[in-house]
């Protein structure tokens, strides 16, 4: 292939990435797939064929699932709300408001973890006083030592982190909305109703693609909290795959295993990936379609 | 209307109650004596502030407690990595690689691939990570750690430059290059400085990122500065984890000393961070 | 001073000709206005002389010798862009010391002629600000000062004046042409407003599609447009067309419609399809001469265009005002007969 001399040039810009590309994604790749494809000394589907009896694996999965569902749902939807509620709102405070729900996102996971850990401890943690107070609750409850609760108090540690991820991008997106529409829109006699349904929701859907797909790939990144605050259980109520992935290949050391299941682990992401892009038009909006002109 | 208005008020005050209040339990806590930390019912105003939960190591059931100061040797290592790679990132990698995209090769499926470098879970790449910095040599080493942030910050920095790059007007290089500049002079001296608060964001979400990281210290770090590279995280999960330590105040100060550069840079950059986050899809 | 030739230029991108087989010859010291609709090629003719982009075939001679291989900063040029292109990290004066120190030039050098060219353009005070601070003029003096400063072989401007308002534009105007005058650099300048063009060019070369439609002074330009479109394209409000056919009956005539002109003392080789040109200000209200019905009044001020039908055929006239006239009058007009421009129906090209 011959290169014009403005593809020479940026070659010479971009060779850096390039070099790291190469050696940081595409070899991890190769080793990935060497060790997961050979073992007793030479090629093998071993590694591939032990997931299908693996029961570990399966409540791995389903966790996973359980984990990824409800992490969305929770913060897509409350994020959304706050989002609408907070670009209802007039008033003096609305800088505020958006300042102090965006405070959350800068906590590391590890931080929310130690948190999560003293604020639900059943004896000293003030939830459950709280609760006890308003009546909710009539005894304390066990969040992080029952296998019923430890995955929601996951998942709700996980929400109270990206919530504002969800938040902060759809009202930014609310904020992009030309006021003039709205006016036009009072002119034509339209209910705040059908100007939700005619004119926001419409106009701030790819804003609500890029945000979901972006905050699912982070609740997939999701390991830290499970590590910290319930290693898993109780029994193995939250194991999820990145977890399970760092058990096998750093506690029982079994690399080949745990190699074969980080492909799973990437093919699974990647289908997700794959088809949020292929049915929806996110791509667009995340300005991929802008750099073919020209 | 104005009742409306109320109602949202209130739920925005309930939601803002609700994300700042385990914030302001890890500081209470960290502040209180151990005797108001463990009571029931709990305290919610500490009535004694100490702060020796900050500096002062004690026993806690016959084991040392932590302090916040006992988790410094955690915390230089997290300022070395998190400046480390953010910087590399940054100026040597992605600053070039998004002028080069932007400028000369025009390629969407170069784009993709940086977008597809952004989506890979940590978990699935930890284990050849673990094997390439191993055969290095440089397991608990800042070279190890920093080389394997580079596949955070490297693509997060190009994507996101890439934004800002095309959004300089063009015609400024051309007068550069009228005036006689070289190609590699008009990117250092007329470009870069011209995308330096793109460059500035840029370094300021991945020194989050970084800074908030614990998978990959996990795996390749185990001790603390001097003698190893183990991150601040790691600091508060080896207590948890490892020691099943319930000197709750020591902990706390240490998660508040851990939390404090993260909230100053993220509220520093906050009306950036959208437009760094969405990849650019929202203009901040 | 020099001169530049372009030779069978062309440029393309993918398979869109931007410039399409451009041959022409820039004098020194000329005042050169490449003058065209938006995508007619003008900016890019000037790109392709400044060396920012690379023609797909043809030559590009500056005084004699083909600089087509050059990169720009040998070939000697200045430019001033459209939005200025200030360095917004550097003052006015390291904008403007910029190319010399490029260039190697001493310390002591550089500064003296940066001071002299920023007292030449009246921006001595503003050397030590950065071009956020300034004004659309200040900055556009300083884009000036910083293609000045080299004393350079040409002097490329890329519609300079477009972001200035109204009144700036018109003071700027008369500044860059005695600017021009008194250095004496060979000038090309590229813009869509005519009005531009005619003040202060030597030459304009009329663009149209990647074409040169013409190229002629500013009063031939617009006296004698040599084809359809530079006789539609300069002027405001644009020129008159009617369509129909030149008769040769003993004296020559122009026939549209019910419409009859008689064109005493011209002559032409053949009868042919026309088209029948004449500018506003050549058809006037008179006591004898053909019918029209007054359709609309536009009062401009000093004059006032009228919007007349004349045998079927819409046409403005722009009338000087000192008799009342309102819509639905009827009116007589005259128009001259040496006014009068006539294009080949088929070809748009002028028959003379």
């Amino acid at each position: 292939m011959q290169l014009s001399r403005a593809q020479k040039i940026g070659l010479f810009f971009i060779i850096p990435l390039l070099a790291y590309f190469l050696i940081f994604f595409i070899y991890p790749l190769y080793l990935l797939f060497s060790y997961a494809f050979t073992g007793n000394g030479g090629l093998t589907l071993a590694n591939f064929a032990k997931m299908a009896s693996d029961p570990l694996l399966r409540v791995s999965l389903i966790n996973t699932f359980y984990y990824y569902a409800g992490s969305a749902a929770l913060q897509f939807g409350i994020g959304f709300l706050l989002a609408v509620v907070l670009n209802a709102y007039s008033g003096r405070l609305k800088g505020f408001f958006k300042g102090a729900l965006f405070v959350p996102l800068t906590v590391s996971p590890v931080v929310i973890g130690l948190m999560w850990i003293i604020i639900f401890n059943p004896t000293y943690g003030p939830v459950d006083y709280i609760l006890k107070a308003l009546g909710i609750a009539k005894y304390s409850i066990n969040w992080l030592g029952s296998t019923n609760l430890a995955m929601p108090t996951i998942i709700i540690a996980n929400g109270w982190e990206y919530i504002p991820f969800v938040f902060l991008i759809i009202f930014a997106g609310l904020q992009t909305i030309p006021k003039q529409l709205y006016e036009a829109a009072e002119v034509d006699g339209m209910s705040h109703f059908q100007t939700f349904r005619y004119i926001t929701l419409p106009l701030i859907r790819p804003i609500m693609l890029v945000a979901f797909l972006l905050n699912s790939i982070g609740i997939l990144q999701g390991f830290a909290l499970v590590y910290e605050v319930t290693s898993g259980g109780p029994g193995y109520s939250t194991y999820i795959l990145s977890y399970y992935i760092y058990q096998v290949g750093f506690s029982f050391f079994n690399f080949r295993y745990a190699a074969a299941l980080s492909i799973l682990f990437l093919i699974i992401v990647g289908v997700f990936v794959f088809l949020v892009l292929k049915f929806t038009s996110v791509e667009k909006y995340l300005g991929l379609s802008d750099h073919e002109q020209v | 209307m104005n009742r409306f208005n109320l109602l949202l008020l209130v739920v925005l005050l309930i939601a803002t109650a609700i994300a700042l209040f385990p914030i302001y339990w890890m500081v209470i806590t960290s502040l209180k004596v151990s005797s108001e930390i463990f009571s029931y019912p709990p305290v919610f105003i500490p009535l004694k502030i100490t702060l020796n939960n900050y500096y002062a190591q004690g026993t806690y059931y016959g084991a040392l407690s932590q302090t916040a100061v006992g988790s410094i040797p955690w915390v230089i290592n997290s300022f070395i990595a998190s400046i480390g790679a953010s910087a590399i990132g940054t100026i040597l990698i992605g600053a070039p690689a998004a002028y080069g995209l932007v400028r000369y090769i025009r390629n969407i499926w170069l784009s993709r691939l940086i977008l597809f470098m952004m989506m890979i879970p940590e978990s699935a790449f930890m284990l050849p990570y673990f094997l390439m910095i191993s055969k290095a040599g440089w397991i608990n080493t800042w070279w190890g750690l920093i080389a394997v942030y580079l596949s955070l910050t490297a693509p997060m920095s190009t994507w996101l430059l890439m934004g800002f790059f095309n959004d300089l007007p063009k015609s400024v290089e051309e007068a550069a290059q009228i005036d006689g500049l070289s190609t590699f002079n008009i990117f250092a001296r007329i470009s870069m400085p011209m995308a330096a608060p793109g460059i500035a964001v840029a370094f300021m979400i991945n020194f989050m990122n970084i800074w908030n990281e614990m998978l990959y210290a996990l795996v390749l770090t185990y001790s603390p500065f001097p003698s190893g590279a183990q991150t601040a995280p790691l600091f508060l999960t080896g207590f948890i984890v490892i020691e099943k330590s319930f000197a709750w105040g020591g902990l706390a100060a240490a998660g508040t000393f851990v939390l404090i550069p993260s909230l100053i840079v993220g509220l520093v950059a906050e009306k950036y961070l959208v437009k760094g986050w969405t990849l650019g899809a929202v203009k901040g | 001073m020099s001169e530049v030739v372009l030779e069978n230029l062309t440029k393309k991108f993918g398979s869109f000709v931007a410039i399409d087989n451009i041959s022409l010859r820039i004098e020194p010291h000329e005042f050169f206005v490449l003058l065209g609709p938006s995508g007619s090629g003008k900016s890019t003719l000037l790109r392709l002389i400044a060396g920012l982009e690379q023609p797909t075939s043809g030559l590009i001679y500056i005084d004699g010798k083909v600089v087509n291989s050059l990169p720009p900063k040998e070939r000697d040029i200045a430019m001033v862009f459209q939005n200025y292109a200030l360095y917004p990290h550097f003052t006015v004066y390291d904008n403007i010391a910029l190319p010399l120190k490029v260039r190697g030039q001493s310390k002591s050098q550089i500064d003296a002629k940066v001071r002299d060219v920023a007292s030449m353009l009246h921006i001595e005070d503003l050397l030590q600000k950065k071009p956020g601070q300034l004004s659309g003029g200040q900055q556009q003096r300083v884009a000036l000062a910083r293609a000045l400063v080299r004393d350079p072989k040409l002097f490329l401007l890329d519609e300079p004046l477009s972001n200035l308002d109204a009144k700036l534009r018109v003071e700027a105007r008369a500044f860059l042409k005695e600017l021009q005058e008194r250095l004496g650099v060979t000038t090309i300048y590229v813009t869509h407003d005519q009005s531009e063009a005619m003040s202060m060019a030597t030459r304009i070369a009329v663009l149209n599609k990647g074409k040169v439609m013409q190229i002629a002074d500013p009063f031939s330009i617009y006296r004698r447009p040599a084809n359809m479109f530079t006789a539609g394209f300069i002027g405001s409000p644009s020129m008159n067309f009617i369509e129909g056919a030149l008769k040769k009956d003993g004296e020559w005539s122009f026939v549209a419609g019910g419409l009859r002109v008689e064109l005493p003392g011209l002559s032409f080789s053949s009868e042919r399809r026309a088209i029948m040109g004449f500018r506003p200000e050549h058809i006037r209200i008179a006591d004898e001469g053909i019918e029209a019905t007054v359709s609309l009044v536009e009062p401009m001020g000093s004059i006032i265009y009228l919007h007349l039908n004349l045998g079927g055929f819409e046409v403005i006239a722009q009338h000087a005002g000192e008799r009342k006239i309102k819509e639905g009058d009827k009116v007589k007009v005259r128009l001259d007969p040496e006014s009068l421009l006539f294009y080949d129906a088929e070809s748009g090209d002028l028959v003379s």
